[in-house]
């Protein structure tokens, strides 16, 4: 890392290369096959059966592994005494098996399809770049490139490696994407710092070329790379968990926990009534079975799968199938500023002429065909300076484009002038042919001002036409009059204060001003041969006529200022984090109510009540916008001091670790965080983060691989659509799960009831799964399908440390109250059952060893008549029916309970889902119509 | 993705555990206040009275409706099983075998058998009433004391020579053994269709194979006016009639299979699923002991 130190010759020799003849093919090819191609390794990937066999044993899958092992030992055992129907339990343990072998199957296939996704969005068109090599210059697929080539850059490449540079002219890069860095920074072959990342003689990977050109050696390729060192060091931060795996596992947690717990206790107090111990164990795997809720993880897998489906028609695209809840349970949007709130595009915002400030159109779409005042001379004159005065070109070849959607050749500010000008103008290349250019000084910065002569459109006048632009102040400072209303008139202190005033103005509200002024040359002085030399001045460039001002700004989507709104009403704290002057941020920051309308910061009170800020009561003022350095100087308490007492928050001027820094400050709130970004210096943050979303457009690769989430439109409005999403996600598994647990009790009870009250048993272990996994599922997919309640962004995000997804209300309210009811009501179906066959209440109780005594083929019911054992068998399957169909109805009930959280059942809608009604009906009426499922 | 949960240790988390079952600052037990507890506690006790209580009324109500006489439904019980006695079970249903010269082997099996009868001998069988005709005895009314309805004598003495009386070890000795053939008592059923069914048994698998067997009583049947059974209410001290059957010429130890099936309309014997449904098997092996094993209506010897 000491190349930016070398000279040139000594580069050479390091690596065995040429400045003018490069290196050969078979060198390269040799490189190549050392170092690799010069590419980022994709973050490594789990071996596809470790996934797979992460899906067989997590959750619940290892207690239902436990219950069919003991079927099997059971069946073994009974296999080996001889006993008379041994089979039950090999087919209880091959079903139970086949159980979680499909939900393992069926959540690796979802878990795969979303992988499968993002891997086809991670592909990137290959990237050329001009090398030369045997002497001979080359265009080769940038991954090709190998330590030692000779690349050529120009204006507007991507930078295909780490390169020393040897030959550089006017080269500026844009490093945003590595440092955060917004301003372009410029390029020699100067060895200007010590540090590789400040010399100006190194340009880096990923980062663009922005102007100039440049020749140089690559120094490092791949993950060698300043960038590929960075991208591997935000992968290498393990993926931790996401708040809803922490739920379902902590709901995998206490379901185990009842189920082994009550399982263990009734297998002692079974044993300790002289049971048989196989009998002991085939009751513990229906207590497990009973409890375990087969079908939920595949439900929750299935809802989770269908929100990110929706979210990736809403142009969200989910990563990570758990992340659509994250977001819902964000309550801190760490925003970045460019091209997320705003649409990354300058745009002319204002205009000042005749004395008087006039907006312009700053919409997407420019629907507004005329908003100022035209009719003034002035105005003509002014647009005349902006249309030639400018560089910038559109390609050709979009002329069925809309204007705003074109490629412009040229910087920002010039862009936004031409598009402004074409918006109001129309065809701006045919006024510049018919004001024909004769000399031309572009703009830098020591001048600041950019200068063009034209030829006039008008025949008869032979004067030639000086136009200017630059930063207001300079281009003043050469005027000694000012048009209004067409007529010049002379600049005195009055005029210059009026200009001062809109120039703060403008300058306040965050927009990049620039001013416009012209001199027609008179006709006598620079007759029509008149050889204008640019490197000389031979012309007037004072005693101008000052035209007008124009500022722009990168305006913020329209759609922004609704989303950030909605957030604030749902609770979620939006903090922007830019590299942006605090200035622009806090404007835009305004604009989009970030910043609301009626809050102040500590130096807007200070300004009012005309104290020092000193003075202030911290404690009043709503909104902060903190700089950059400031936050530099600033303890982590103090931080920690201004995230929890200012509601509306602004950070300016932010470098890419003080990113990271403010999402470990959210962190430390409590606050789930949400991280927007696109470049690689974000991707840390984007890490870090409980949910990093990243831009589809214009985020870097780095940012999309580190992020949960990707924005296809890079429209912050779009979060919003999947923080609702989220939090509806979440609602309606509270309501999958309170649903799917309410038949638990239903289902355990038998077990209990039959060890203590010594019954028939009411119901077998597998019509059981055949709830859990027949009757119940389409129900439970159902309600992840319910609308969302009406406040569901009004609320505030949930804690993640209070609101679980499985509460001890939920829990208690399923188990203990709706729970209980189910039971009660199966009972009575089957003690009803029972009662119509012959069999009174009063007659089963204690009756099981009898009853399952196969010795004993007169048994007695209550009227005197005797069943065999097969009889009974028969009778105990059919109030296995009952018990099953009853908990089905029971479980139709329980679905109009769990449609609403806190809606009434009739605003919710009740027959939205009647299919899944339906459904249930069909099904319990299916498994009673056809007798052969009696044999279950 | 960032962390949500750290790392506590195992002490802490005794701690924390201990601070969730009392908290001294916010006398917070198990995470609510004491009156908290009681009021939940009072809240649920209602609940699940309440619960109880629509339980209770669920069943009373039910116990009201149903019939007292009869069950509503009779499907599930549409052929008498039969059963023996004495009814020794095996690994694979009824197995009777004994040795004919060791009254251990087979003194048990005769004591299950006078024991059985007991409920058969005269004294026991005083209230029901002497019945002659050969037709069902049908009773639209209640004819009985206290609203019962009257069922007719079957005591042991019509079993001849298996009623333990002329032979008190029912022929066990003797290598001809007595059993005695019961059918299981179904409400209002009527076997046979007019005629009295009655019992055959016969080799398992080789019916053609002779077996000489006497019945008791005379062609082994069930008298039509034992039928129909009115149930436990309406006839409280009836009790089924019997058939015994006595093997005459068993082949000592070889294991026999002899199947006893009662013949008549309404009697199926061929469900697959239950072997003890209208019907009787033996097996049959000869020793100097004798062994008889059965199988629900189904007998293996061993002789």
């Amino acid at each position: 890392q000491e190349d930016h130190k070398l000279s040139t010759s000594e580069l050479e020799e390091k690596y065995g290369t040429s400045i003018n003849k490069g290196l050969s093919s078979a060198r390269a090819a040799e490189i190549l096959a050392r170092d690799g191609p010069n590419s980022l390794t994709p973050p490594k990937a789990t071996p596809e059966i470790i996934k797979f066999l992460k899906q067989m044993v997590g959750g619940f899958s290892i207690l239902l592994w436990i219950g069919a092992v003991f079927s099997w030992i059971s069946f073994g055992i009974q296999l080996a005494q001889g006993s008379e129907s041994p089979f039950d339990n090999l087919y209880l343990g091959v079903v139970l098996a086949v159980v979680v072998i499909l939900t393992g199957i069926f959540a690796y296939y979802q878990e795969a399809k979303s992988t499968n996704i993002m891997a086809s969005f991670s592909k990137m068109i290959p990237q050329q770049a001009l090398v030369i090599r045997d002497a001979e210059k080359k265009e080769l697929s940038a991954d090709q490139l190998v330590v030692g080539d000779i690349v050529e850059i120009k204006g507007g490449d991507r930078i295909p490696a780490d390169i020393r540079l040897i030959f550089a002219q006017g080269c500026k890069v844009d490093n945003s994407s590595l440092t955060g860095e917004s301003e372009p920074q410029s390029r020699s072959c100067d060895f200007t710092h010590e540090n590789p990342l400040e010399t100006r003689n190194i340009a880096f990977y990923s980062t663009t070329c922005v102007e100039g050109t440049a020749t140089g050696i690559v120094i490092n390729t791949g993950d060698r790379t300043v960038i590929g060192r960075i991208a591997s060091l935000a992968s290498g931060v393990g993926n931790e968990k996401t708040p809803i795996a922490i739920e379902i596992e902590h709901f995998v947690y206490l379901v185990a926990g009842v189920a082994i717990s009550i399982g263990v206790l009734f297998f002692i107090i079974s044993v300790s009534m002289q049971n048989k111990i196989l009998d002991s164990i085939i009751f513990l795997i229906g207590i497990i079975v009973a409890n375990v809720p087969e079908g939920l993880l595949a439900t929750v897998t299935v809802s989770l799968s269908l929100t990110a489906k929706r979210m990736a028609k809403k142009n969200c695209l989910v990563k990570n199938l758990e992340a659509v809840e994250t977001l819902g349970s964000t309550s801190i949007i760490c925003s970045d500023k460019t091209g997320t709130l705003t649409q990354n595009r300058m745009t002319v915002a204002h205009l000042w002429f005749d004395n008087q400030i006039y907006s312009a159109d700053t919409s997407e779409d420019q629907t507004s065909k005329y908003p100022f005042d035209q009719s003034s001379p002035s105005w003509t004159a002014l647009s005349k300076i902006v249309t030639l005065c400018n560089r910038a070109e559109f390609r050709p070849g979009q002329e069925n484009l809309p204007i705003m959607k074109r490629v412009v050749v040229g910087d920002a500010s010039e862009t936004a002038l031409l598009k402004f000008a074409e918006v109001i103008l129309g065809d701006i290349m045919d006024i510049r042919a018919r004001n024909k250019k004769v000399a031309e000084i572009p703009f830098n910065s020591t001048n600041k001002f950019q200068l063009s002569i034209h030829e006039t459109d008008d025949p008869k006048d032979k004067r030639f036409l000086l136009v200017m632009k630059g930063a207001p102040e300079r281009i003043l400072e050469r005027c000694s009059t000012i048009m209004i209303n067409g007529k010049e008139e002379p600049l005195d202190s009055e005029k210059a204060e009026a200009f001062q005033t809109a120039y703060m103005e403008l300058g306040g509200m965050g927009e990049r001003v620039l001013g416009f002024c012209h001199l027609y040359l008179p006709e006598n002085e620079f007759p029509d041969t008149y050889p204008f030399d640019t490197d000389s001045m031979n012309f007037p460039t004072s005693n101008l006529c000052f035209v007008g001002l124009l500022s722009m700004i990168d305006p913020p989507r329209s759609t922004v200022p609704d989303a950030v709104s909605k957030c604030r009403s749902a609770g979620i704290k939006v903090i922007m984090v830019t590299g942006d002057h605090p200035i622009t941020a806090k404007a835009i920051a305004k604009s989009v109510g970030i910043i609301s309308a009626t809050s102040e910061t500590v130096e807007d009170i200070a300004k009012r009540l005309n104290i020092p800020v000193e003075q202030v009561n911290r404690r009043e003022a709503t909104a902060a916008v903190v700089n950059g350095m400031e936050l530099k100087d600033m303890s982590l308490q103090q931080l920690d001091e201004i995230l929890c007492n200012h509601s509306e928050i602004v950070f300016a001027r932010t470098s890419p670790q003080q990113k990271l820094i403010i999402v470990e400050g959210c962190q430390r709130q409590g606050a789930v965080v949400a991280v927007t970004g696109d470049g690689v210096n974000d991707s840390p943050a984007l890490k870090k983060a409980d949910i990093g979303i990243a831009m589809g457009i214009a985020g870097s690769d780095a940012a999309k691989n580190a992020a949960d989430m990707v924005l296809l439109d890079d429209n912050f409005a779009s979060i919003v659509t999947g923080v609702e999403e989220g939090r509806l996600i979440f609602d309606n598994l509270k309501k999958t799960i309170a649903y799917t647990l309410t038949k638990n009790i239903a289902e355990l009870c038998p077990f209990l009831i039959y060890i203590i009250a010594s019954i028939p048993m009411p119901i077998g272990t597998i019509t059981i799964l055949f709830i859990d996994l027949g009757t119940d599922i389409i129900p439970s997919v159902a309600l992840a399908y319910e609308k969302a309640e009406s406040d569901i962004m009004n609320r505030r995000p949930r804690n993640k440390r209070k609101d679980r997804l499985v509460n001890q209300q939920l829990a208690v309210y399923s188990y203990l109250q709706i729970g209980i009811m189910q039971a009660v009501g199966a009972f009575v179906t089957y003690f009803t059952v029972y009662a119509e066959q012959g069999f009174l209440p009063s007659t089963l109780l204690g009756v099981r060893v009898d009853w399952e005594n196969n010795a004993i083929n007169d048994f007695e019911d209550s009227y005197g008549q005797q069943w065999t054992k097969y009889q009974r068998m028969y009778l105990q399957w059919t109030g296995y029916t009952a018990f099953f169909v009853s908990i089905t109805i029971q479980q139709v009930a329980d679905l109009i309970i769990r449609k609403t959280r806190r809606n009434s059942i009739f605003q919710q809608g009740l027959f939205s889902k009647l299919f899944s009604f339906l459904y249930l009906q069909v099904q319990s009426l299916h498994l009673c119509v056809f007798p052969s499922y009696v044999y279950i | 993705m960032a962390t949500l949960n750290e790392k506590k240790t195992c002490s802490e988390r005794m701690e924390n555990f201990r601070r969730f079952v009392w908290n001294p600052e916010t006398k917070l037990f198990m995470g609510r206040t004491l009156i908290n507890w009681v009021w939940i506690s009072l809240y649920y006790l209602a609940f699940y009275v309440v619960m109880s209580g629509l339980f209770a009324l669920s069943i009373y109500s039910l116990m009201r409706t149903v019939n007292p006489y009869e069950p509503d439904y009779q499907d599930q019980l549409k052929s008498p099983g039969v059963t023996l006695r004495p009814d020794v079970y095996g690994d694979r249903g009824l197995q009777i075998y004994y040795n004919v010269s060791d009254n251990k082997t087979w003194e048990g099996l005769v004591t299950t058998l006078q024991t059985f009868l007991t409920a058969y001998t005269p004294a026991a069988q005083h209230l029901n009433i002497n019945c002659t005709s050969d037709t069902y005895f049908i009773q639209d009314t209640f004819d009985g004391p206290n609203k019962t309805k009257l069922s007719c004598k079957f005591t042991s003495d019509m079993l001849q020579n298996c009623s333990g009386i002329t032979d008190p070890t029912f022929g066990f000795p003797e290598g001809t053994p007595c059993f005695i053939i019961k059918m299981n008592r179904i409400i209002k059923f009527l076997p046979g269709n007019g005629t009295a069914p009655r019992v055959d048994c016969t080799y398992v698998g080789d019916e053609s194979r002779p077996l000489e067997v006497d019945y008791y009583p005379v062609n082994g049947t069930f008298n039509l006016h034992y039928f129909p059974y009115y149930g436990k209410k309406a006839q409280p001290s009836y009790s089924n009639p019997l058939v015994a059957v006595k093997f005459l010429n068993i082949t000592r130890n070889v294991e026999l299979k002899i199947v006893c099936k009662i013949i008549g309309a309404g009697i199926t014997f061929d469900n697959v699923h239950d072997p003890y449904e209208g019907k009787t098997l033996l097996k049959n092996m000869c020793e100097e002991q004798t062994y008889l094993f059965s199988r629900s209506s189904v007998f293996i010897f061993s002789l």
